[in-house]
């Protein structure tokens, strides 16, 4: 009888085993390879508009939006002066005379060159910059004293690369 | 050497020495087939609309509003004597009906006398922008559309690559920013378009409320200090761009230096106009005077080869005719300013300049229903009287007091200023041999 019972119980027991390690269906686990959120390579190739130009550039000067009466007569600013180019300089300068223009510190640049020139690729060109072009503007930072971060913007500004999107 | 080097050599030396003289200073490749007449060229587009009644055919009220009353309102161009009633188109004076002071003659001879005048030439279009574009391209432009960039080669275009002026010996003056105007510094044709451009510049709106607002400020940078890094850090990340694929802006290529120049001009020009020293002639009561006083500054400062100055006040005889006369009285006192400017007070182009003066069409025939604060009746333009029309010409190479073709004669067209211009400058053929011309146009030198 015990051995019966015995025999029963490792039955049992073997049947649970079994069961418990038996094919089960797989939990389905989703996951986001490792991806550089910006871009280097450029594929930018629409020419912005007077007023994209204009809208972005302000936007990326003073950290908000352009109001529209003022994107009116600046894009007519631009019809009187046929020059793109130079009616860009003229008014990029303005911009950077104007005291509310959100500009880091030079020694906030000069302190972390790396992280600014990589915010300032991020907020002009929309990308991260490639390992030439950080070395460039590092060499650039770190042994020209009358580089500035206005000038560094000033270029980026009316780079033709930031003509196009 | 052995033989075979010598003869390598000696080839290379004489292909070398037969290139090399074409590739001038300028940049042009050839060098240009004719002599130029004249350093400069200030052509004025002198608005769309001028009845030939009231221009040079000197009729006043005679030959529009019925009234017997002929004379010359426009003597700084043409002559003969003003109207001896009735003036309407002067000066304000107190107490006195509006606009009965004639303005004062700003020249001692007329251009007339000075110069050549083509008494009755032929406009090809009664349209504003179609007749702009006629007379900078020299092409009737039957597919050009509005608010699209010229389809031929402009003017400015032929005398940037084949007489190889810079961007800023290049000038187009404007009133305003409408009628598609600003798009006439250039075409988009393939093979001239934006890098022979010109510097269009519409003073009114760029140094108006708008301008001192957004422009005015503007930082002068230090050239070797400044401007000198920054431009060297744009051209390593445009070189940037461009190797991955990226396409080069567009642009009239104003050097650094050119660009530097306006920034500078348009930061002094603001400056003067805060001090209320911008030139202007005596009267200066509206756009087209104002317009003609800002282009007497841009030729003070960059001595362009080419200026051309577009008026078009007098086409607010839509709807006003004593505006109109008076707006006319004013663009012969502009045009009258504009030539003794030139030859007393810019002595770089004293003497060395030629100026033309062409409507881009006239005006009709019979009047609209419209009256005006004389009840008089406006004109528009759509008749073939609006394709009537004159051109003048003065300066070095012009025949003096010559008058061609009449009204019953008409000889020329508004196409021809072009090769005109092309021949003052020595480059006629250079432009017919483009073959973007329209079939019809000539030199007006070669319709004397």
């Amino acid at each position: 009888m015990i051995m019966q019972g015995s025999k029963r119980l490792l039955l049992i027991g073997l049947v649970i085993i079994l069961g418990l390690s038996s094919c089960r269906k797989e939990k389905d686990i989703y996951e986001v390879n490792p991806e550089e959120l910006q871009l280097v390579e450029t594929s930018k190739f629409k020419l912005k508009t007077v007023n994209q130009y204009v809208a972005i550039l302000y936007a990326n000067l003073f950290q908000e939006a352009l109001s529209a009466n003022k994107l009116v007569e600046i894009n007519r600013l631009f019809e009187a002066i046929g020059d793109d180019q130079v009616a860009k300089e003229i008014l990029i300068s303005n911009f950077m005379n104007d005291p509310s223009v959100v500009l880091p510190s030079d020694t906030d640049m000069r302190s972390d060159p790396e992280t600014f020139i990589y915010e300032t690729y991020v907020r002009f060109l929309i990308r991260r910059p490639t390992e030439a072009e950080q070395t460039y503007f590092m060499n650039l930072i770190n042994t020209n004293s009358d580089i500035t971060v206005e000038l560094i913007y000033f270029s980026f500004a009316i780079s033709d690369e930031y003509e196009y999107y | 050497m052995d033989r075979r080097k010598f003869l390598k050599k000696s080839a290379l030396t004489a292909a070398g020495s037969i290139v090399m003289p074409y590739i001038l200073p300028s940049g042009r490749l050839f060098a240009q087939t004719g002599s130029p007449m004249a350093g400069h060229v200030v052509y004025v587009l002198f608005a769309g609309g001028v009845r030939q009644q009231e221009a040079i055919s000197q009729r006043y009220l005679d030959d529009s509003q019925g009234v017997n009353i002929p004379g010359n309102i426009m003597y700084n161009m043409f002559n003969g004597a003003a109207p001896a009633a009735k003036v309407v188109y002067g000066t304000d004076v107190p107490g006195e009906p509006n606009g009965s002071a004639p303005i004062s003659s700003v020249l001692g001879n007329t251009i007339q006398s000075m110069g050549t005048t083509f008494a009755e030439v032929r406009a090809t279009t009664a349209g504003h922008y179609s007749g702009l574009n006629t007379l900078l391209t020299g092409n009737t432009g039957v597919t050009q559309g509005l608010k699209q960039k010229p389809v031929f080669p402009t003017i400015f275009e032929y005398l940037r690559r084949h007489a190889g002026f810079s961007a800023t010996d290049c000038w187009f003056v404007g009133n305003g920013i409408g009628n598609s105007t600003p798009l006439l510094d250039f075409s988009n044709h393939d093979t001239y378009g934006a890098q022979y451009g010109a510097n269009f510049l519409c003073p009114s709106v760029a140094f108006g409320a708008d301008g001192v607002e957004h422009l005015s400020n503007a930082k002068i940078y230090h050239p070797d200090e400044e401007l000198d890094p920054m431009y060297k850090m744009k051209y390593f990340l445009d070189n940037a761009f461009r190797s991955n694929g990226g396409i080069p802006v567009p642009n009239i290529g104003n050097t650094e230096d050119e660009k530097q120049a306006i920034k500078q001009f348009v930061a002094d020009m603001f400056v003067k106009k805060q001090a209320g020293q911008i030139t202007a002639p005596p009267v200066s009561d509206n756009g087209d005077l104002n317009t003609i006083g800002w282009a007497c500054e841009v030729m003070q400062r960059f001595k362009p080869k080419v200026t051309v100055i577009n008026l078009s006040n007098v086409d607010g005889c839509h709807s006003d005719f004593t505006g109109y006369l008076r707006n006319l009285h004013r663009a012969d006192h502009g045009v009258g300013f504009l030539w003794n400017y030139i030859q007393t007070q810019i002595p770089d182009m004293a003497n060395d300049t030629v100026m033309m003066v062409t409507p881009e069409h006239g005006r009709n025939l019979n009047p609209n229903p419209i009256l005006d604060e004389n009840d008089w009746f406006a004109y528009d333009h759509s008749d073939a009287n609006s394709l009537r029309v004159f051109t003048q010409m003065v300066g070095p190479g012009v025949m003096p007091n010559l008058t061609v073709g009449s009204e019953n004669n008409p000889i020329g067209t508004t196409m021809d200023n072009v090769l005109t211009i092309g021949e003052i400058f020595g480059i006629k053929n250079d432009i017919l041999s483009a073959g973007l011309m329209s079939g019809g146009a000539m030199s007006l030198f070669d319709r004397i």
